[in-house]
């Protein structure tokens, strides 16, 4: 419940992204994993694998929702829209009773649940995939490599 | 090694479109064990280049009929592979030169 609120009054919200960019990493994670099933005895193994060589799926993930978000004004814009149409639609409810435009008020109230409502099942996510694993440096030379790379020195990349 | 990842992408999809998993692959095939890169942080790189105009993405469906985000190079990223790429020619053999001589 407290998700489900945190979602609906969250004017930067971003379901919509969060889903897209997590089924791209699941679809990943899952290849990864079938890849390391070939020579694993368990599921588990395989996976445990998989998460090893990807790295922090949860950090990948905020990151990839940040670079994301910055790229959908629109969306964020629309969402603080309802928010407004919300706050005013309470506003109307309250101070509006005198004039009789309370009706208003509700009809404002509803559009605007509705239709945070619709952006939010839009951007429903049913599964995440977020396990947590050891974070560690993204690119480093591997100094087990039996190659002229060791004339380098991996602190300094 | 700033700008090295992204070094890297550009060329893995200078001749096909890719999913990150495949770039991913592809990479680990290429460097052939002299690094070692994390596939996670492939994806930050890619939606950095894609806000940049350098790649383009597409949802479409992968080789074992799932569905998957597919990149592909733009003009704009083609001209920074080149770029990228003298320049990184550029510094080796400035590198290599030094290694040599001190």
């Amino acid at each position: 419940m407290r998700d489900l609120t945190r979602r609906l009054f969250n004017p930067l919200g971003s379901e919509a992204i969060e889903r897209e960019v997590e089924e791209e990493l699941r679809f990943h994670l899952e290849s990864l994993t079938e890849q390391y099933l070939q020579h694993a005895d368990t599921f588990e193994e395989a996976r445990a694998s998989a998460l090893r060589r990807f790295g922090d799926v949860e950090q990948v993930t905020d990151e990839c929702v940040e670079i994301s978000k910055r790229k959908r004004p629109f969306m964020r814009a629309l969402k603080s829209f309802f928010i407004l149409i919300f706050l005013a639609g309470i506003f109307v409810r309250i101070f509006g009773t005198e004039l009789h435009v309370d009706r208003f008020g509700t009809m404002l109230i509803t559009v605007a649940v509705m239709g945070r409502l619709f952006l939010y099942v839009r951007g429903l996510n049913p599964a995440g995939f977020r396990p947590k694993s050891d974070p560690s440096s993204s690119l480093i030379l591997n100094s087990r490599a039996k190659t002229p790379a060791s004339l380098f020195d991996a602190d300094n990349l | 090694m700033q700008g090295t990842l992204e070094l890297l992408i550009l060329k893995t999809l200078s001749h096909e479109s890719m999913h990150g998993y495949g770039i991913a692959q592809r990479i680990h095939q290429s460097v052939d064990d002299l690094l070692k890169i994390e596939d996670g942080s492939l994806y930050p790189a890619l939606y950095r280049m894609e806000e940049r105009g350098w790649i383009a993405s597409e949802w479409g469906v992968s080789e074992n009929n799932r569905r998957a985000k597919f990149y592909k190079l733009t003009r704009a990223g083609r001209k920074h592979l080149d770029a990228e790429r003298a320049n990184w020619d550029r510094i080796s053999r400035a590198v290599t030169k030094v290694l040599q001589t001190a």
